[in-house]
C-alpha cells in the first residue's frame, strides 16, 4: 500500500533551535490520521512545512505520487492538498458565502479580463459554483451565517468555515490544525460526525493536530506522538496513549 | 467665480480619480502604494511631451494612461515578492526618484524650468469658459467610467479574490491561488488611472515643473481616500471632494486669521488638512462613506 502524504527526514531549525528533528509519517488514502504532542512539539511546523508555508531544511515531502517538497503552498493545494490553520484564516470582510465561492477552483472568473469581456460565462460559472457552496454551507450548518461578513462568527464557525473553504478546493486529503480548540462540547461532536462522513462518502484523507485527546481517539486510525521535533511513538490510538513514554512526554509524568 | 468654481472641478475631479485608483490599490486589495504621484507625473510628463511633439491629444492620453500602468509592471514585480511594507517603501523611494530624473534630465523636461505651453484640451473652443467646462464633463466622463468599473469589478469574482488577498494572503495561498499575479495587475490598473490623471492634469495646468510633483500628492491622495472611506468607492468620491473643499477652504481662511501672510498660508493649510484627518480618524475612523465593521 502506498501512502497519499508521506514525508520521510524532514528536518527544520529555526536560528539554530532544532523543531523538526528527522520527522517521517505516512497517511494511506482515506486516511484519517492524528498527531498529538506538547505545546511547542513541532505539530504545526510539520503542517507548515508540508503544505509549504515552510520551505524544510531537509527531507522530503510526497503526495499523491509526486515529489513536492520544492513546490509552492499554492501548487500544493491545487495538487489536493488543503490544510486548516491553528488560529483561523477566514477572509474577515467577505461573506460566509463568499469565502467559499473565493476557493473554489476557476477557469474564467479569476482573471482580469473577465472584468471586462464575457460576463455571460462568468455568471454560469458563478451560479453552478453557488450551488456547491451552498450545499457545503449546508453540510456544515453554516446557513443561518451564510450572509455575515466571516469575521463576525464565533471561533467553531470560523473552523467549519476553513473547513468548507478546504471542501470547495475537492482535495484529496486536508491537514486539521486543532479543529476542536476553544470549541463548545456539542459542536466537538458534529464536527468529529462532519469529518467522519466526509472521509467515509466522499474519500477525503485527514490528518488532525488536537489536544482533545477523547474526541481524538474515538475519530482518527493511526496516531503519532511528538515530543521536541521528533515522533516518539506512533500506532493505535488507544494503545499509543497508554504507552508509559508517551505518558511521560505527553503528561510530563503526572498521571 | 464661475471661471473658479470650474477650476475648483477640476482640481476635484483629478484627485477623484487618483483616489478610486489608490482605493482599488490600497481599499480592495491592500497594496500600501506610498507612490501615486509617480504615475501621476508619467501620465502628466508622457502626454505633454508628446503633444507638444505635435502628438493629438487622445493618443496622447492613451500613452499616458498606458506608460503609467508599463512602468508600474517592474516595481511590482520586484516588491510584491517582498511584504507590503516594502511596497510602501519602494513606491516612496521610486515616486522621488521619478521626481529627479524629472529635474536632472533637463534635455527632455527642461528640469526646473518646466514644460510651458502644453496644449489645453478642448482648445478649439477658445480661451474661455467653454474649454474649461469641457474638459469639466470629460473629467467626469471618465470619473463616472472608473466608478462604474469598480463598482461591477468589486462584485465579480475577481474583485472577491483581491478582497480576500487583502484579508489575509497566506490563506489565498492556501486555497491554491497566487496573489502576487492579481496584485501586480491591480498595481497597474491603478496606476493606469493616475497616468490618466496626469494627463488631465498636464493639459489643463499646461504648465509643468518637477516641484508639482512633491510626495505631498500622494499624501492628499491618501487623506482623501482615508477620510472618504477606505475600501468603497462611493468614499473615494466623498473623500476627495472633502479634500477639495478643505485645501481650497483654508485659502479663504487667511481672510479671517488675522496676521498670516501668502506663505505662512501655505502651512496653516497643510495643518487645517491634518486636524481633518485626525478628527476624522477619532470621531469617524471608517470614514465618511465606509461602514463601521
Amino acid at each position: 500500500m502506498s501512502a497519499l502524504l508521506a514525508a520521510a527526514g524532514v528536518r527544520k531549525s529555526f536560528d539554530g533551535f532544532l523543531v523538526l528533528d528527522d520527522v517521517s509519517f505516512a497517511v494511506p488514502e482515506r486516511g484519517l490520521t492524528g498527531i498529538v504532542g506538547t505545546n511547542g512539539a513541532g505539530k504545526s511546523t510539520l503542517f507548515a512545512v508540508v503544505s509549504g508555508q515552510l520551505e524544510a531544511d531537509g527531507g522530503r515531502v510526497t503526495f499523491a505520487d509526486a515529489d513536492i517538497t520544492g513546490l509552492p503552498p499554492t501548487r500544493r493545494a491545487r495538487l489536493g492538498l488543503g490544510r486548516t490553520f491553528q488560529v483561523p484564516r477566514e477572509f474577515a470582510h467577505l461573506t460566509v458565502r463568499e469565502n467559499f465561492l473565493v476557493a473554489a477552483r476557476r477557469e474564467y472568473g479569476e482573471t482580469l479580463r473577465s472584468v471586462f469581456i464575457g460576463w455571460g460565462r462568468v455568471r454560469r460559472e458563478e451560479r453552478a459554483l453557488r450551488e456547491r457552496a451552498d450545499a457545503w454551507i449546508e453540510f456544515l450548518n453554516l446557513k443561518q451565517v451564510r450572509g455575515k461578513p466571516a469575521g463576525t462568527l464565533s471561533g467553531g464557525q470560523k473552523k467549519l468555515l476553513e473547513l468548507g473553504r478546504m471542501l470547495m478546493l475537492e482535495p484529496k486529503c486536508i491537514l486539521l490544525d486543532e479543529p476542536f480548540a476553544g470549541v463548545n462540547p456539542v459542536l466537538v461532536g458534529e464536527i468529529s460526525t462532519r469529518i467522519r462522513e466526509l472521509n467515509a462518502t466522499h474519500g477525503i484523507a485527514f490528518v488532525i493536530i488536537e489536544h482533545h485527546l477523547e474526541a481524538l481517539k474515538a475519530l482518527v486510525g493511526h496516531l503519532y506522538v511528538m515530543d521536541q521535533g521528533r515522533i516518539i511513538a506512533d500506532g493505535d490510538p488507544t494503545a499509543v496513549l497508554a504507552e508509559p513514554r508517551v505518558l511521560e512526554a505527553y503528561m510530563g509524568g503526572v498521571i | 467665480m464661475t471661471a473658479y468654481l470650474v477650476a475648483v472641478g477640476i482640481i476635484a475631479l483629478i484627485y477623484m480619480l487618483l483616489t478610486i485608483g489608490l482605493n482599488l490599490q490600497y481599499g480592495y486589495t491592500g497594496l500600501i502604494n506610498f507612490g501615486v504621484v509617480a504615475f501621476f507625473a508619467i501620465g502628466a510628463y508622457a502626454s505633454a511631451l508628446l503633444t507638444l511633439a505635435g502628438w493629438p491629444l487622445l493618443p496622447a492620453f492613451v500613452v499616458a494612461m498606458v506608460a503609467a500602468a508599463v512602468v508600474a509592471y517592474p516595481i511590482g514585480l520586484l516588491s510584491l515578492r517582498l511584504s507590503d511594507d516594502y511596497l510602501a517603501v519602494v513606491t516612496l523611494g521610486f515616486s522621488e526618484v521619478v521626481r529627479l530624473v524629472i529635474q536632472q534630465e533637463r534635455w527632455l523636461t527642461h528640469g526646473v524650468q518646466g514644460l510651458p505651453g502644453i496644449p489645453r484640451i478642448f482648445h478649439s473652443l477658445g480661451v474661455g469658459q467653454y474649454a474649461e467646462l469641457a474638459t469639466l464633463a470629460a473629467l467626469a466622463l471618465c470619473n463616472l467610467a472608473a466608478i462604474g468599473l469598480m463598482l461591477h469589478l468589486v462584485r465579480s469574482p475577481y474583485g472577491r479574490l483581491i478582497q480576500a488577498i487583502r484579508d489575509d494572503e497566506v490563506a489565498v495561498e492556501a486555497i491554491g491561488k497566487d496573489p502576487r499575479r492579481l496584485k501586480v495587475q491591480v498595481f497597474m490598473l491603478g496606476s493606469g488611472l493616475a497616468g490618466l490623471a496626469g494627463a488631465f492634469y498636464a493639459h489643463f495646468i499646461t504648465y509643468l515643473s518637477p516641484d508639482q510633483f512633491l510626495p505631498l500628492v500622494t499624501f492628499y491622495v491618501w487623506i482623501a481616500m482615508i477620510i472618504g472611506g477606505t475600501g468603497r468607492t462611493t468614499g473615494a468620491v466623498a473623500g476627495s471632494l472633502i479634500l477639495m473643499v478643505f485645501l481650497e477652504g483654508s485659502r479663504f481662511a487667511r481672510d479671517w486669521i488675522p496676521g498670516v501672510s501668502e506663505v505662512q498660508m501655505a502651512s496653516v493649510r497643510l495643518a487645517l488638512v491634518g486636524l481633518a484627518l485626525i478628527l476624522f480618524t477619532m470621531y469617524r475612523p471608517q470614514g465618511m462613506m465606509g461602514v463601521r465593521r
